[in-house]
C-alpha cells in the first residue's frame, strides 16, 4: 500500500515545473585501499529513464551499485535521490536493490520469500503475489520451496519482488545473468513497464543487451 | 562538535605528515626512555632500602606497577584513538589504535608474569583468583581479541574499523568486568592479600617508580611510532610519497 | 498492520526466521544435544561423588549453556549474508537496530529456549539440590539473551572476516565473564541459603542495558561488516 514512507518525505510527490531526476550522482568517486575504483562519474536518471551501466569485469560496475544503494560510502562526490543527499538512513526503501545474491531463503517458497519483503519495504498498490510470479512465469511454482527451483527460476522469484515493493529506482546487477532468452526478454519488459510507470532503473551488464523499445542510456565504466 | 577538532587531526593525519613526524620524535622518545628506565633500575635496585617485610622480592614492583598502569593507559589511548578514527574516519587514528595493541597486550602480559613472580615468595603461589589479576587476564583477552580480529580480515582498514569497535565495545566491558571479579571476590574469598597496602611509601623508593613509570610512557611513544611508520610504508606502498621516500634513500645511498 | 510498517517488518522478519528454523528443526536440537553430552562428560572425568557434583552443578550447567549459546551463535548472520537477505535488510526502510533485534530474539527462541528448558535435566543430572533450581532456571532466562545480545555483536564484528570461531571465543570470554559471575553466583547463594536476588538483579539491570544497546551496537558493526 504504501507510499507511507514517500509520503513523509514529501519530496517524491511534489510535482515542479522539471523535476529533479529520480537519481543522480554528482562527481562520484570511489577508492578502495586509496585506488581508484570508478569515477569522477556524472550521471542522471529521470522519471521513466533506464540506463544501462557498461564496463569489463572488475570495471566497478557492482561497486557503483553497492555505493548508490548506500551501503558503502563514495570517496568523493555524492549521490542524490529525488534532488536531495541519499543516505541510508533517511531515504532507504526509495531504491530496491538486486545483486548476484538475490536474497531469496532456499527453504522458504517464493510466496513466503515476497511476503517477507512485502512486510519489510510494503507493497505497491494494484499488486499481488500471485499476480507478480505469473508475471514472471512462475505459475504453479509459488509454494515449491526455493531450493528446488533452477537456478533461472530463482531469478525469475527474485525479480518478482521488483513487482510487487513500492520503490521508484531499481537498481539491478546483472539481471541478465542466468535467464534465457525468454527471461531477457522479460527483464526487458520489466523494465519498460517501470519506466511506463514513472520509475527509473539502472541496469549492469558486461554483454551487449538490446531493447526491444527504443535504445537506453549508456553509463560507461573504464576498467 | 567544534570544527578545529578534525582540522587539527586532519594535518596531523595525513600519513607522509605523521610519518615524518613519528620518524623525529621517535629516537628521542626511545633515547630517553632507555636513560630514564636505567637511572630508574638502579634507583629501584640499589638506592632504594629492602622492605621491611618483604625484603627484596618487593623490588619486582619496579617493573610490576608501571607495566600495569601501562597496560591501563594504552587501553585509555587506543580507546580515544579507535573513537577517533571511527567518528572522523580518519587513517592515522585507526593505524595507532592498531598499533597500539600488540604494545598494551605486551605490558599486560609482563605486568601477569611480574605479578606471578613476585606472588610465588609473597603468597606462596604463583596464581591466585585476586581481583587485580583476573581483571589483567581479561584485560590480556581483549587485548588479544582486538589484534585477532583486526588480522582476521582481507582489507585492513576494514579489519582495523572493526577491531577499533571492539575496543570500544572493551572500553565498556572492562569495568564491568573489574566490578564482577570484586563482587565474586567477596562472595567466595574472605580478603585478598593486597599488593600495596595504605603503608606509605618511603620517597626514596617513590622515585624510581615514578622515573620507570615516565620511562614506559616514553617507550610506548616510540614503541607506537615505530610500528605505524612501518604500518604506513606497507599500506601506503603505492602512493607518491612512498615513492619519492625510497627513491630519495636510494639516491643518497649510492 | 500495514505492509512495510515498522510492525509488520519486524513481525515478517520473526515469523521468517521462525519458519526458517522449523523447516531445519533438526539444528534446533543440536545446541541441546551438545549441552547434555558435555553435562554428562563431567561425572566420569571429576567421579560420581554426590556431594562434589552438587557444588559444581551450578557452575558447570552454566559453562555448558554458555559453550552450547556460542557454539549456535556463529550461524546468526552469516547465511543471511551470504544469501543476499541481508543487503535487503539494510536497505529497507526500517531502523536496522530493530531489525537486528527481531533476528536476535528468533535467534534466542530457537537455541537458548530449548536450553532453558533441559537446564533442570542437567542440573538434576549433576545432583543439584532442588531448592536451588528455581534460581538456576531464573537466572538462564536473564543470562542466555544477555549472551545472544553481547554474543551477537561480536558476531556482527567478525562477520567480514574470514570464518574463526576460535576469534569468536576468544572476543565473547571477557564480555561473559560478568554474566558467568553473577549467573553461577546467584546458584551458588541459593544453594548456601544465602539472599540470591542482588546477582540477579544485576544481570537483570545487565539485560536491560543490553537489550537497548546491542542491537544498536550490532547494526553499527554490521555496517562496517558489509562496507567491502
Amino acid at each position: 500500500m504504501d507510499n507511507s514512507r514517500h509520503d513523509r518525505n514529501n519530496r517524491v510527490m511534489t510535482s515542479a515545473p522539471h523535476p529533479a531526476p529520480l537519481l543522480e550522482a554528482r562527481a562520484l568517486r570511489f577508492l578502495r585501499q586509496d585506488e581508484p575504483v570508478f569515477g569522477p562519474l556524472d550521471f542522471a536518471l529521470r522519471a521513466g529513464e533506464v540506463a544501462l551501466v557498461e564496463g569489463d569485469n572488475g570495471s566497478g560496475k557492482t561497486t557503483l551499485m553497492r555505493v548508490l544503494t548506500g551501503m558503502l560510502r563514495p570517496g568523493e562526490g555524492e549521490v542524490r535521490l529525488d534532488g536531495a543527499a541519499f543516505s541510508l538512513d533517511t531515504m532507504a526503501g526509495a531504491v530496491v536493490f538486486l545483486g548476484h545474491h538475490l536474497g531469496l531463503k532456499l527453504d522458504l517458497s517464493a510466496r513466503e520469500n515476497l511476503r517477507v519483503s512485502v512486510g519489510l519495504y510494503g507493497q505497491r498498490q494494484g499488486t499481488s503475489a500471485n499476480a507478480a510470479l505469473a508475471e514472471v512465469g512462475l505459475a504453479g511454482f509459488e509454494d515449491e520451496p526455493v531450493r528446488r527451483l533452477s537456478a533461472g527460476q530463482k531469478k525469475r522469484a527474485a525479480l518478482a519482488r521488483l513487482l510487487l515493493l513500492p520503490a521508484r529506482v531499481w537498481l539491478l546487477d546483472e539481471p541478465y545473468a542466468n535467464l534465457d532468452r525468454e527471461g531477457i526478454a522479460l527483464v526487458n519488459r520489466l523494465l519498460e513497464g517501470h519506466a511506463g510507470r514513472g520509475g527509473a532503473a539502472l541496469v549492469t551488464s558486461h554483454g551487449a543487451v538490446s531493447f526491444a523499445g527504443g535504445e537506453p542510456r549508456r553509463i560507461r565504466l573504464h576498467a | 562538535m567544534a570544527n578545529w577538532v578534525p582540522l587539527w587531526l586532519h594535518r596531523l593525519g595525513s600519513p607522509p605528515v605523521f610519518y615524518r613526524f613519528a620518524g623525529a620524535v621517535r629516537p628521542w622518545a626511545l633515547g630517553l626512555a632507555l636513560v630514564l628506565a636505567g637511572v630508574a633500575l638502579y634507583g629501584g635496585l640499589f638506592v632504594a632500602p629492602a622492605d621491611y617485610q618483604q625484603g627484596d622480592a618487593y623490588r619486582i614492583i619496579f617493573v610490576h606497577v608501571p607495566s600495569a598502569w601501562m597496560s591501563l593507559f594504552i587501553y585509555g589511548a587506543m580507546a580515544v584513538a579507535a573513537f577517533v578514527g571511527l567518528v572522523w574516519r580518519i587513517k592515522i587514528a585507526e593505524v595507532v589504535a592498531m598499533e597500539s595493541a600488540p604494545v598494551g597486550a605486551a605490558f599486560t602480559f609482563i605486568t601477569l608474569v611480574t605479578g606471578s613472580l613476585w606472588g610465588k615468595p609473597m603468597w606462596g603461589t604463583w596464581w591466585t583468583w585476586d581481583a587485580r589479576l583476573t581483571s589483567e587476564l581479561v584485560l590480556l583477552f581483549i587485548y588479544l581479541g582486538v589484534i585477532g580480529l583486526y588480522h582476521s580480515f582481507e582489507d585492513r582498514r576494514q579489519g582495523a574499523r572493526a577491531a577499533s569497535f571492539l575496543v570500544l565495545v572493551g572500553a565498556v566491558n572492562v569495568p564491568i568486568v573489574h566490578f564482577s571479579v570484586n563482587w565474586w571476590n567477596t562472595l567466595h574469598q574472605g580478603s585478598t592479600v593486597r599488593l600495596l597496602g595504605p603503608s606509605h611509601i618511603e620517597a626514596s623508593m617513590l622515585w624510581p617508580l615514578l622515573t620507570m613509570m615516565a620511562a614506559t610512557k616514553l617507550y610506548y611513544i616510540a614503541s607506537l611510532f615505530a610500528r605505524v611508520r612501518a604500518d604506513l610504508i606497507a599500506s601506503e606502498s603505492g602512493k607518491g610519497w612512498v615513492r619519492e621516500l625510497l627513491a630519495h634513500r636510494d639516491g643518497s645511498g649510492a | 498492520m500495514t505492509p512495510g510498517s515498522t510492525s509488520a517488518a519486524c513481525a515478517a522478519l520473526l515469523r521468517r526466521d521462525l519458519t526458517l528454523a522449523w523447516r531445519r528443526r533438526g539444528d534446533i536440537a543440536m545446541p541441546v544435544l551438545y549441552a547434555l553430552i558435555v553435562a554428562t562428560l563431567f561425572p566420569f572425568a571429576l567421579g560420581p561423588e554426590p556431594t562434589l557434583l552438587a557444588r559444581i552443578a551450578g557452575g558447570v550447567v552454566f559453562v555448558t549453556v554458555l559453550l552450547a549459546v556460542l557454539l549456535s551463535l556463529d550461524n546468526l548472520f552469516r547465511a543471511d549474508i551470504e544469501d543476499g537477505s541481508m543487503e535487503q535488510l539494510m536497505l529497507a526502510p526500517q531502523p536496522l537496530a530493530l531489525l537486528v533485534g527481531m533476528k536476535i530474539l528468533a535467534h534466542w527462541i530457537t537455541s537458548s529456549l530449548p536450553l532453558i528448558v533441559v537446564a533442570p535435566l542437567l542440573a538434576g543430572m549433576l545432583k543439584l539440590p532442588a531448592p536451588a533450581t528455581p534460581v538456576l532456571v531464573f537466572a538462564l532466562v536473564l543470562a542466555t539473551p544477555l549472551l545472544s545480545l553481547l554474543g551477537a555483536v561480536l558476531v556482527a564484528l567478525t562477520a567480514g572476516s574470514r570464518r574463526s570461531g576460535m576469534l569468536l571465543a576468544l572476543m565473547l570470554l571477557p564480555l561473559c565473564v560478568p554474566v558467568v559471575i553473577f549467573a553461577a553466583g546467584a546458584v551458588a547463594a541459593a544453594q548456601e541459603g544465602l539472599p540470591w536476588i542482588a546477582p540477579i538483579a544485576w544481570l537483570g539491570a545487565g539485560l536491560a542495558m543490553a537489550v537497548v544497546l546491542a542491537p544498536l551496537a550490532c547494526a553499527a558493526a554490521l555496517r562496517i561488516a558489509m562496507d567491502t
